[in-house]
């Protein structure tokens, strides 16, 4: 099953002139967009946009529950279509990367459960959802070690990169690599790769993710500092 | 530099023990709820805003929905099951509280509350730990009930979040007394973000009820304005 | 997960105001929420919002064989998924008594009801079709599910469009969109679905029934309409009777409520198409205003990417730069530490995390008298950052 886009032709050729690109595509966030849940967010980055909730810490069924600490859950669900396999991949490689980065001995015998509902994606998808998964947790003030940004570079057959890329630079390029970082001494939490690079190109890739991983944390710290100082 | 107090602090930052200095007369520091001391460092958690008290207790004050037990907080629960001799009580935690049916004022074996499923307590938590389940009780130490016990007579109980609730319950709340001096209502505000209101009449406690929710992000000023303007239209209401 | 239990207080206080014609947000009985409806950048994406109740459709397509009893015909499939995202009681991957109700009522008002042209979805006959499929996420749950969810899917079917397909003897071309101008489906009319509920044995009806109403009903009545005044659908649920005026006097209403909310579906339609063709943004980021208190905007921006040419330098044999950074890091940080003095003027009194729940009574409330006005000065501190911010963005 397939949803269709249309992009304009004059679109595509500006974007061509334009070579390589170095931009982190604009970003909005709103956070508490939905009222049921213990933290919520949506997040665009261009025109690619999730929305994520958090609960907890909740009740844990008994069969999943840990003496501990808190279970951490992550859901993911796609636009089209049932969960198949990739998107249980995804759901993994979230839920590593976000065990590590909250403090879940704080909260032993209860759960921390996120649900990331995929709303539209048009490039850098696992990143987005990332994100949208931390700030969800900031937003329902989860105790965390340090937060996670993800940043997606991909690689052009000349070995051109360009962060943040959108469906169609996925499609062509060779390559597509999503880094996460924490936001202390921003080192690597996750590599998510996929096709052909060489070391040179990762190192290059991520160096360039590192400096755009500085600005969504950035990011997050606006978002959440809009919200705190205003409601004081 | 000193610590940043006062301001919004997010998970992952730190400060050295020495910018949180205090005093001279108090060495000693007490790190509340979103902070950790690891090494010489002190981590921040929660996302929030930096907090001080003399003598030197440090806390992050955050925006929450789900409640998180702490020992000796006033908090409003719903029963929602008899188990034996005790009640199971949702006061939106992780786990239920369990609540005796003789920590109630005069309670005894034989003369057992009347307390149904579906009923509102107001209590206080005298367990509360994270390994274990909470109780909560509706009497004090001397056995008196000082305020506690079943919400009973009418009103309503809706679910704010968590940093509402204490700002209701701050004696300087200006919400409260700009309402007070417009209605008369009773109102039981658990830390825990349920809230039970009453008023004279129903017209003025639906009026409450939506000024309360409405008030979470709007500064004094705008909440002053507000209370004033549901007052008038809860006026005209009444008089049709 | 459990969901909070509805108080003996909150029924009581519901139902005697509902006998009083009063509604806890101050609507009358017949009231809608107010309805917001949004497309997506991807063709066929719907966001509808009612009130506060949210839910996202997605149409998609794809060419299979027809099914064998009607192979003149494409086929369409309905799926509403409730997913704990809109309310913690529902669970993943298990479909409730509710969610059964929902998508069942769901298939009814699409399919039972011939809106959409099937036959305008074949192919080639009896081997090559298209299988449109709309896919139902409810986001929010604050009530009224199910207009919410019939709105968005028939606002995303008249949204979609699919690529067009040629047939040349035996050959089929699915044009890319670049080659050709994708094709709406076509749809003959618009269903929609409105709920009533009812209380006190059918005495008191209202429409748009919020969480907390529909879980103090006593029964409830779905009818389905299109503006042409053809009832699509009609089910009643729970333990009540209905007298034939009631049911006469909800389809009238009924049928205000679904041309009312066509017009609206049409404006968001033809709002969309003129965004589009005028190449002005469009999609769900733009919704999101930079004025709101939780919501925040950031630029475009431009990464700085001087570091970049060093490392690109780099031999492939030299050690990685990151294990340098981090031993770099490392060696900074024991620095640090060994500056830190190691006999602190201050004595960390409780150790470990600021604990909840152990040690005594909370005191985290009451300021003391003498720290307000250092408060107060504080406070506006804050305000004038607030202010410099909601400038900024």
């Amino acid at each position: 099953m397939a949803s269709f886009t249309v992009v304009k032709k004059e679109d595509l050729d500006a974007e061509l002139e334009k070579g390589p690109k170095c931009v982190l595509r604009g970003q909005t966030s709103d956070l508490g967009c939905l009222t049921r849940q213990d933290g919520s967010v949506s997040l665009s980055q261009g025109d690619t946009t999730s929305i994520a909730v958090v609960y907890g810490p909740a009740e844990v069924r008994i069969n999943k529950e840990k003496i501990d600490r808190a279970t951490v859950e992550v859901i993911y669900r796609p636009k089209i279509g049932l969960p198949r396999p990739n998107h249980r991949k995804q759901e993994r490689i979230m839920r590593n990367t976000l065990e590590a980065a909250i403090a879940a001995n704080l909260h032993p015998r209860s759960s921390i459960s996120v649900v990331i509902q995929e709303t539209e994606d048009l490039g850098s998808n696992l990143s987005c959802s990332i994100n949208s998964a931390c700030l969800a947790l900031l937003d329902a003030a989860v105790s965390m070690n340090f937060m996670v940004a993800s940043v997606t570079v991909a690689i052009k057959e000349n070995s051109d990169m360009i962060l943040d890329p959108t469906k169609r630079d996925e499609t062509e390029a060779k390559s597509v690599l999503t880094y996460v970082f924490d936001s202390v001494n921003y080192q690597i939490l996750t590599i998510v790769s996929c096709g052909k690079f060489s070391r040179s190109e990762h190192k290059k890739g991520l160096t360039l993710a590192r400096e755009a991983a500085k600005s969504v944390f950035q990011f997050y710290r606006e978002s959440m500092s809009k919200k705190l100082l205003m409601s004081e | 530099m000193a610590a940043p107090i006062g301001n919004v602090v997010i998970p992952g930052d730190s400060f050295s023990l020495m910018q949180l200095k205090t005093p001279d007369e108090h060495k000693k520091i007490l790190l509340g709820p979103g902070l950790k001391e690891e090494d010489t460092e002190i981590k921040v958690l929660r996302p929030g805003i930096l907090r001080y008290r003399k003598p030197g207790v440090y806390w992050v004050d955050c925006h929450h929905k789900r409640y998180v037990p702490s020992k000796g907080d006033s908090v409003v629960g719903i029963v929602n099951q008899k188990v034996g001799d005790m009640f199971r009580v949702d006061i939106g935690s992780s786990e239920q509280a369990s609540l005796s049916y003789l920590s109630f004022e005069g309670a005894t074996k034989r003369n057992r509350p009347d307390v149904k499923v579906g009923d509102i307590v107001y209590a206080k938590l005298l367990v509360a730990n994270k390994d274990m389940e909470p109780e909560i009780v509706c009497i004090d130490s001397y056995g008196r009930s000082s305020g506690m016990g079943v919400v009973r007579n009418g009103g309503f109980l809706f679910h704010t979040s968590l940093n509402l609730a204490r700002k209701l319950l701050n004696p300087q709340c200006v919400l409260l007394k700009s309402l007070g001096n417009r209605f008369q209502f009773e109102i039981s505000v658990g830390v825990n973000g349920r809230v039970w209101v009453k008023a004279g009449n129903d017209i003025q406690t639906i009026a409450l009820v939506n000024t309360v929710i409405a008030s979470e992000f709007k500064d004094n000023d705008q909440i002053k304005e507000m209370c004033k303007r549901i007052s008038k239209a809860v006026s005209r209401m009444e008089v049709d | 997960m459990r969901e909070t239990p509805l108080s003996n207080c909150e029924r009581e206080f519901i139902l005697k105001n509902i006998s009083q014609q009063r509604r806890l947000d101050g609507r009358n009985a017949y009231d809608y929420r107010d309805l917001r409806i949004a497309f997506g950048v991807s063709l066929g994406c719907c966001h509808v919002e009612l009130g506060k109740t949210r839910v996202l459709a997605q149409v998609s397509c794809e060419v299979g064989e027809p099914k064998q009893t009607r192979p003149h015909d494409g086929v369409l499939y309905v799926n509403v998924e409730l997913s704990p995202m809109a309310c913690p009681s529902f669970e993943q991957g298990r479909q409730s008594e509710e969610g059964i109700e929902l998508s069942r009522l769901m298939e009814r008002c699409l399919k039972e009801s011939r809106c959409l042209d099937m036959e305008s979805l074949c192919i080639v006959s009896g081997e090559k079709a298209w299988h449109v499929r709309v896919d139902i996420h409810v986001l929010n749950h604050e009530g009224n599910i199910l207009d919410c969810a019939s709105i968005a899917a028939i606002s995303a079917l008249a949204h979609f469009r699919r690529p067009d397909v040629s047939v040349n003897g035996e050959e089929i071309t699915i044009h890319t969109l670049e080659e050709r101008n994708p094709v709406p489906l076509s749809l003959h009319h618009m269903p929609l679905l409105v709920s009533f509920t009812f209380f006190s044995q059918g005495k008191y009806m209202l429409v748009d029934p919020s969480s907390k109403e529909e879980k103090v009903m006593e029964g409830k009545m779905v009818v389905g309409m299109n503006k042409h005044r053809e009832l699509c659908t009609l089910q009643v649920t729970g333990q009540m009777l209905l007298l034939k005026d009631q049911v006469l006097r909800c389809s009238s209403i009924a049928l205000t409520k679904v041309t009312k909310i066509t017009e609206l579906i049409h404006q968001a339609l033809d709002n969309d198409k003129q965004a589009r063709s005028k190449g002005e943004k469009h999609g769900f980021a733009v919704l999101v205003s930079g004025d709101k208190v939780t919501a925040n905007r950031l630029p475009k921006i431009e990464v700085n990417v001087e570091k970049f040419e060093d490392s690109d330098e780099m031999d492939e044999g030299q050690s990685c730069s990151d294990d340098a950074d981090a031993q770099n890091g490392i060696e900074e940080l024991e620095m640090q530490t060994e500056a830190a003095p190691r006999e602190s003027a201050v004595e960390i009194l409780t150790k470990g995390v600021g604990v909840i729940g152990e040690g005594g009574a909370s005191t985290w409330l009451d300021i003391p008298q003498e720290n307000t006005k250092q408060q107060a000065a504080k406070k506006r501190r804050y305000k004038s950052v607030a202010m410099e911010e909601g400038i900024g963005s």
